[in-house]
């Protein structure tokens, strides 16, 4: 019966953990609509409530207008096609949102994520209801509406999963921000340069869903006295977009292509990138006799300006992924003395002539997505004081906060590194070893793990190597200050004296295995001591498990998020065992573990040490000492060590070790080890007989 | 025509007025936020009075689309302009071509010749040399009631054609001693532009008056814009308008004699002025429809009028008898 029934319960737990895995999942790659298509219904009764109905999405950034009683009342936008926005696990997130015609956010669905540290249980539904507390969001001034009953201030940041809170406000703010300014729903900045250099890898549909590329189909019905031609399909689509931006250009045309058309123009000068297919071609064939194009023409505030032939490029092939052929494709320059200003909105004007009364005019609008425009060095200047305000990258705003947080997390690194440079001098006076490594244990699982949140994961180990093959970006690991700050102190000491200083000071779940463990031995718990030639082959089970979620990761980073629950860190550091019971029941499970043999985990599964271990082999010191007694003729240090980190032979295993410096204190200590013991019996017994009156030679023999 | 020559004072007639409904304006108290302010722009378009209204809750955006608008209007009054000497129609009509015109240019004369042809030559845009000879002769005779001999307007006639304007790809040619006015129809077109630009960039429930006058969707409170029009006097015609735009003719404005029996409005095919109506007042869905079919209207006999604006596909069209009472006669 009782078996039955934990089948059974075991069975719905599994279906629950799937279920919330599921949830989190990617849905595809192709989830972002294009251009010219609608979001579904269910979002935007999230997104906009209230709305009738939305038109397609259209413009530069992308968004879809949203009508109430059929009249606008504002827009739906996804911030994944609006900012390319990327969450902390380098992946991307995407929220579809809406906002008024009052700058205000109307409602918010997180439609797809990857993070890392929230992903199922409890931890999504508040990921969730974190992105939809962004209803009544003023983006001019980043507070809730005063109208929203209890509701003032910010949305409340999420307790562990502050990087993925800033990323969401960041995505929310940024997109709602880009889509209002190019609505006219709040005041543009001005100012700026383009960024023509700033390169990363997208596919023709990537630079269509942000607005890079604007797509514009001509159908009969749009021109005058249309309905009196007969055009099966449009009479032309076109894509139009500015080539000059390295991320748009090198895209488009490949590395080779880009590189000869930057170095045929003018450090000002600009190119206009413009693709079409259908019956009526942009480029006409009076151009090649009088060396103007008549059909296309570039309207930008008070000018009108021509193109020539001479500034004419055929593209023959385009190299962006995905891109579908065309009938025609060509590149259009301006040179500066045009006075065409790229970050200006500009049109293109399209003269159609086919067979109808009269001529037709149509404008293609195309603005520059905002992440093409870098601020001028005048504006960052006079931003300054105003920290919260536009333009200040999102990580920078998240230091200036947490100063606090970064000058005790610094103060505590500055002791450890006074505790490892002085250690010899340290563990001659046990008791005040015994002092500082209780209460820095303690402030690092208290403040550091419990306080702070800074429980370093596996999960960073992976993102890291991610982003290094993927998209590597400063800016995502940036964004906590006080888990960067660990993983740099971390490498260092890696490489200077191995994994074990984070090991044995700086994990507040080991932190929280040695103390629970300390308590348990004053109660006089009695500890089991795994036979060496078992323990030795247990050890295998964390590299196993990091391989096996290295490998995980290489193929769905989903996957690993939900592998890396191997590590108990979660719930019991940054959720504080706030969670569903199968996550707390193997929390505690691996504590109590720990009551009987010490750093159970740390020992033989953590995913994490076994990471840390692997390119610990590279370090430079060996600060440990040894007496070439050891292992020969005494295994007290082997015997007494808390993980079981020396062999037989003496020698210590640095990718066991978590230089907790216990066998350095017995090291010193002339009541333990032998060959001190002995030294000090000797002098002792010298001093005796010389009280006695009788001499006899002096001990020569040094420890080695 | 409906026209004013360059060198005349500009008298452009202001039939056209707006309500502007002062419970629009900004109430504090009601939330501010929520409440968009009124923003209103003057300024002076093809030598003509000029205003644009906005309702936006942030000065920065209007101001923004207001500077965009009137660089639209700077742009296509260095096309169409007769007032600027390096315009590109100056240029047209001082060497009698221009190659690689604007699309706007070719456009609106393409517009302008299907205008012509709807309109069985009554909208004429060639109509320059019996303009000038109506001016010439009611400058030597004064108090002349018959106008200019029969035998003068047939002279004049033979240089008026608009489908003698060639309209071809990459070139636009005039005949020898031709010329061409826009005076009648532009503002109606630069009105149209800068309602594209602002509808482009998300505008609603605006105002544009360039001469013409064209509402973009309602008025923010959600009610049409009320607009009145010539009337009699304390009884000025009222009409709801949404989303179209609106353009007056009344031959009063420009006259050639004293007593205001010729004026510009004449109809190009004879010479005469019908004088049927004072004035004849457009809705359609374009201010370039609406203007140059008011002046059609205006110069045409009456039961043209009605067959022309189903053709034309206007929506309303009103008449202003000599009593001064406005009856509509379409739509």
């Amino acid at each position: 019966m009782i078996s039955t029934s934990f089948a059974i319960r075991l069975g719905i737990i599994s279906a629950l953990l799937c279920a919330g895995f599921s949830f989190a999942a990617p849905v595809g790659a192709a989830e972002i609509e294009p251009a010219e298509a609608r979001f579904p219904n269910a979002l935007v009764e999230t997104a906009f409530p209230g709305a009738a109905r939305t038109d397609v999405i259209s413009g530069s950034p992308p968004a879809a207008a949203a009508y109430r009683d059929e009249r606008l009342a504002g827009y739906v936008f996804s911030t994944r096609a609006v900012g390319r926005s990327v969450g902390f696990s380098g992946n991307p997130i995407d929220i579809v949102a809406g906002i008024d015609l009052s700058g205000r956010v109307t409602g918010a669905f997180l439609r797809r994520h990857n993070e890392p540290i929230l992903v199922i249980g409890i931890a999504d539904t508040r990921l969730r209801s974190y992105v939809q507390s962004f209803a009544g969001l003023d983006i001019r001034t980043n507070r809730l509406a005063e109208t929203a009953p209890g509701k003032k201030g910010v949305p409340d940041a999420i307790s562990g999963a502050s990087i993925s809170s800033a990323v969401i406000f960041d995505a929310i703010l940024t997109s709602a921000r880009s889509v209002a300014r190019s609505r006219g729903i709040i005041g543009t900045s001005r100012g700026g340069r383009l960024n023509r250099e700033a390169y990363a890898p997208a596919g023709w549909s990537d630079l269509v869903a942000d607005g890079s590329l604007i797509f514009k189909k001509i159908t009969a019905d749009a021109l005058a006295d249309g309905a009196a031609i007969r055009v099966e399909g449009a009479v032309a689509s076109l894509y139009v977009g500015l080539a000059t931006p390295r991320r748009i250009g090198e895209n488009l045309l490949g590395q080779a292509e880009y590189q000869r058309l930057t170095a045929s123009i003018g450090a000002n000068d600009n190119t206009i990138f413009i693709a079409g297919t259908g019956l009526w071609s942009f480029k006409g064939t009076l151009y090649a006799r009088t060396g103007v194009f008549d059909r296309i023409q570039i309207l930008q505030g008070e000018r009108t300006i021509r193109l020539l032939r001479e500034h004419y490029r055929n593209v023959e092939r385009l190299a962006a992924d995905g891109a579908p052929e065309f009938r025609e494709a060509g590149l259009f320059t301006l040179p500066a003395d045009s006075g065409f200003d790229p970050l200006k909105p500009w049109r293109l004007s399209l003269l159609i002539d086919i067979g109808t009364a009269r001529p037709s005019a149509v404008d293609v609008s195309y603005a520059l997505p905002d992440f093409y425009r870098l601020p001028a060095a005048a504006d960052t200047a006079r931003s300054a004081p105003t920290a919260s305000a536009d333009g200040q990258p999102l990580w920078q705003r998240i230091w200036v906060e947490r100063t606090g947080r970064i000058a005790i997390l610094s103060a505590m690194l500055l002791i450890l590194s006074g505790i490892l440079v002085f250690q010899s001098a340290l563990v001659r006076r046990y008791r005040l070893y015994r002092a500082v490594r209780l209460a820095f244990l303690g402030a690092t699982l208290l403040w550091l793990g419990w306080y702070a949140g800074a429980q370093l994961s596996v999960v960073n180990v992976l993102t890291f190597a991610h982003s290094l093959l993927t998209n590597f970006h400063w800016e995502f690991f940036l964004v906590d200050p006080l888990i960067f700050i660990l993983w740099s102190y971390v490498a260092m000491t890696l490489l200077f004296w191995g994994r074990g200083v984070f090991c044995g000071w700086l994990c507040p779940f080991g932190a929280l295995q040695e103390l629970i463990n300390e308590t348990a031995r004053k109660l006089r718990v009695p500890q089991l001591r795994v036979p060496f030639g078992l323990h030795e082959r247990l050890w295998p089970i964390k590299y196993i498990l990091f391989l096996g979620l290295f490998a995980l990761s290489l193929h769905s980073m989903t996957n690993v998020i939900f592998g890396a629950e191997v590590e108990p860190f979660k719930t019991a550091i940054t959720l504080k065992f706030m969670r569903t019971w199968p996550f707390v029941l193997y929390a505690v499970a691996l504590l109590l573990a720990g009551l009987f043999i010490e750093r159970f985990f740390c020992r033989y599964l953590c995913p994490l040490g076994a990471a840390l271990a692997i390119p610990a082999r590279l370090r430079m010191f060996e600060w440990l000492k040894r007496r070439h007694q050891c292992g020969s003729e005494c295994n007290i240090c082997a015997q007494r060590c808390t993980v079981q980190a020396i062999h037989p032979d003496g020698s210590i295993n640095p990718n066991e070790c978590i230089h907790c410096l216990n066998c350095q204190t017995l090291y010193v200590d002339d009541k333990t080890c032998p060959p001190l013991v002995m030294r000090r019996r000797r002098r002792e017994a010298r001093l005796a007989l010389s009280a006695g009156g009788d001499g006899l030679p002096a001990d020569r023999s040094t420890p080695a | 025509m409906k026209r004013t020559a360059p060198t005349s004072t500009m008298s452009r007639r202001r039939a056209v007025a707006i309500i502007a409904a002062a419970s629009a304006a900004w109430m504090p108290g009601l939330g501010y936020a929520d409440r968009p302010r009124r923003f209103e722009w003057r300024g002076t378009v093809m030598g003509a009075d000029a205003r644009m209204l906005l309702y936006h809750r942030d000065i920065a955006v209007a101001e923004t689309a207001i500077a965009e608008a009137v660089a639209e209007i700077a742009r296509l009054e260095a096309e169409f302009s007769l007032f600027r000497t390096d315009s590109a129609l100056s240029r047209l009509n001082r060497t009698g071509f221009l190659d690689a015109p604007s699309h706007d240019m070719a456009r609106l004369l393409g517009d302008c010749r299907w205008l012509g042809d709807l309109t069985n030559g009554i909208f004429d845009i060639t109509v320059q040399p019996l303009w000038n000879l109506m001016v010439g002769h009611f400058a030597r005779h004064p108090g002349d009631t018959k106008g200019p001999p029969a035998t003068a307007i047939a002279r004049a006639r033979a240089r008026i054609d608009y489908r003698a304007v060639d309209i071809a790809p990459g070139r636009i040619a005039l005949a020898p001693g031709m010329a061409v006015t826009l005076n009648g129809i532009a503002q109606g077109y630069i009105t149209d532009r800068v309602a594209d630009l602002l509808r482009a960039r998300g505008w609603h429930n605006v105002l544009i008056d360039l001469g013409e006058l064209r509402a973009i969707d309602s008025h923010p409170d959600g009610r049409p814009w009320r607009i009145t029009f010539d009337g009699a006097d304390g009884n000025p015609a009222v009409i709801d308008v949404v989303d179209r735009a609106v353009a007056t003719s009344a031959g009063g404005a420009t006259r050639f004699d004293a007593a205001g029996r010729y004026h510009h409005l004449f109809d190009p095919r004879d010479g005469a002025n019908r004088n049927h109506f004072r004035s004849v007042t457009v809705e359609a869905a374009t201010a370039e429809l609406a203007d140059a079919m008011s002046t059609a209207f205006a110069a045409a006999a009456p039961d043209e009028i009605v067959p022309m604006a189903r053709r034309a596909s206007v929506d309303r069209v009103w008449t202003v008898g000599r009593d001064g009472y406005a009856t509509q006669i379409f739509g």
